[in-house]
């Protein structure tokens, strides 16, 4: 048993150890891509389907998330006659967490499951060994523009689903509760901060990153045979959708830090 | 025949003394190989015997465990990706299955190569190129299909033409007649010698197909649990005195096989009987 343990535990490591220099080898080559005008069509193909096609998804994910606060905080607010205060709730959920983290486990389910399952196959029928026999690096060719894609994609995305949160809330409160309009923009504006829609869109960069690494790493890696490949999509969403909250709660804490530290000085500039 | 001191310079691609070890698994036991320039080399053995193992150790898709690969005189096996990027353009490889990239066309598949390494001022010289590789393996027309609706055949025709895109020196075929009719292999068997015939390049064939084997080789390489246990022509190898070789080249099963079948049937009876399920 003990033994057993031992040799999880050193594949872990050394799965560890594989990932670690996946990324490393996948972002030398995403600068050297980035630089490659011939290499632009790849990433142009890449950010239609990965971006393009996960907008409507991921505002309608936005707008029930907006929806669905409004219904939920409505009664407690209204318990204790603030309820033109709900815009504030709402808004500064859904920008700041909710629509952010939200949408980027959408495009795991979405986009990464579709990146480990294209890698995965073209990995089982030795079409990357094909790439790499023919002189080109798979990790340039095939990774590099997906995670470029997702990098810069992420956060695009991250702003469309929260104009349908801030949208659907709206509709909900003023609509069906019946809330005075102009108070429920005015308290949304004196309580929602620039710094609270920046920092939302500017984790969307990591999920990305996150998103794409790990989907594109389960691919290139994935065991053999169509449960091989299935396995490795369901391990590459377990590891995208975990990757996405620990990665959040690391910057709810750094960003708390950095906010308390720098954000009251901005108005000595 | 089998040279344990093989030098660098002995052949245009040339194994020495290459070990791979996969888990506790030895796939490669010391083996050392000098193919040469121009000529055909197929090599045969069981299933898992490490041949496809020993190709890609060629082309350095596998790195050896202990050993080295030369090629040109030049040890390639411990280079980094970019050196051998250049090296690889050198190469082409036929996959099993073709390993033809599903979301291109015929004619994307066989540009892709070029793409990679050339810079395409002329496209229309390209379309007369792509047309010419196509020509070549009979599928001249088919540039706009993609690979999902070719039959095996086709495939592995269209994987021939890409193979060929960059004007190799050495063309490496991993089990091309596998999974394919008795016509459509001999037709894959008439391409391989048309291609070393007319383009002179060098050719490895990994195979188990020993009808294949006989019309294509100059020479014939016998791998067996990792080890070569026959190097030599056409005629050695038919007449050759290791009752192994006698048995592949026969397609007949060992004594020691069958009776193991016999226990394995012997067993099955014994341990389930239909009252078992009931």
């Amino acid at each position: 048993m003990i033994f057993a343990f031992f040799n999880k535990w050193i594949r872990g490591v050394e799965n560890f150890g594989r990932f670690s220099r996946f990324i490393w080898a996948s972002s030398k080559c995403i600068s050297a891509t980035a630089m490659q005008p011939r290499t632009y069509p790849l990433i142009w193909t890449q950010m239609n389907t990965i971006g393009v096609k996960s907008v409507p998804v991921v505002m309608a994910t936005g707008a029930f998330v907006g929806m669905i606060l409004a219904v939920q905080a409505y009664g407690q607010l209204a318990a204790m006659g603030l309820e033109e205060r709900l815009g504030v709730l709402i808004n500064i959920a859904v920008v700041k967490e909710l629509g952010p983290v939200l949408a980027a486990v959408m495009l795991a389910g979405r986009v990464g499951g579709a990146l480990t399952a294209e890698l995965g196959t073209m990995n089982v029928t030795e079409q990357i060994a094909a790439v790499e026999s023919m002189g080109t690096d798979p990790i340039k060719y095939l990774v590099a523009p997906r995670v470029l894609s997702c990098l810069l994609l992420t956060p695009a995305l991250i702003v469309y689903a929260d104009l349908l949160g801030i949208l659907g809330g709206y509709f909900v409160s003023v609509i069906q509760f019946k809330i005075n309009s102009g108070a429920y923009w005015d308290y949304s504006a004196m309580g929602v901060e620039f710094w609270d829609i920046g920092t939302g869109i500017f984790k969307g960069i990591f999920f990305g990153g996150a998103i794409a690494m790990i989907s594109c790493y389960k691919g290139f890696t994935c065991r053999e045979g169509a449960q091989g490949v299935g396995e490795a999509c369901t391990e590459a969403f377990v590891g995208c959708f975990i990757s996405i909250l620990a990665l959040n709660y690391v910057f709810a804490v750094v960003l708390d830090a950095i906010y308390k530290t720098f954000w009251p000085l901005r108005s000595l500039l | 025949m089998i040279r344990p001191d093989i030098q660098p310079h002995d052949g245009i691609l040339v194994a020495k003394n290459l070990v791979k070890v996969f888990g506790q698994r030895t796939v490669l036991d010391d083996v050392s190989l000098a193919i040469e320039d121009g000529k055909t080399t197929v090599i045969i053995g069981t299933s898992g015997c490490g041949k496809t193992v020993f190709m890609k150790h060629l082309i350095v898709l596998e790195r050896p465990t202990e050993g080295q690969v030369f090629f040109r005189g030049n040890r390639i096996d411990h280079l980094r990706p970019r050196q051998l990027a250049d090296i690889r353009t050198q190469f082409g490889f036929c996959f099993q299955m073709g390993a033809l990239f599903d979301s291109l066309t015929v004619f994307e598949n066989i540009i892709f190569p070029i793409q990679q390494h050339r810079k395409i001022t002329d496209y229309k010289a390209l379309d007369e190129l792509v047309k010419h590789k196509l020509a070549l393996v009979g599928m001249d027309g088919y540039q706009n299909q993609y690979p999902a609706s070719l039959s095996g055949g086709q495939k592995k025709r269209v994987a021939l033409a890409r193979a060929i895109a960059l004007n190799p020196q050495v063309v490496l075929y991993d089990e091309p007649t596998t999974g394919l009719d008795p016509i459509t292999s001999d037709i894959i068997n008439e391409l391989i010698l048309k291609l070393q015939r007319e383009l002179k390049v060098t050719s490895i064939v990994v195979t188990h197909d020993m009808k294949s084997a006989y019309k294509i080789a100059d020479r014939i390489v016998m791998f067996y649990h990792g080890k070569i246990i026959a190097d030599g022509n056409a005629d050695l190898i038919r007449n050759h005195p290791n009752d192994l070789v006698q048995q592949f080249i026969e397609g007949r099963v060992s004594e020691a096989d069958l009776a193991a079948l016999r226990l394995g049937g012997t067993k099955y009876q014994t341990q389930f009987l239909p009252e078992d399920f009931k």
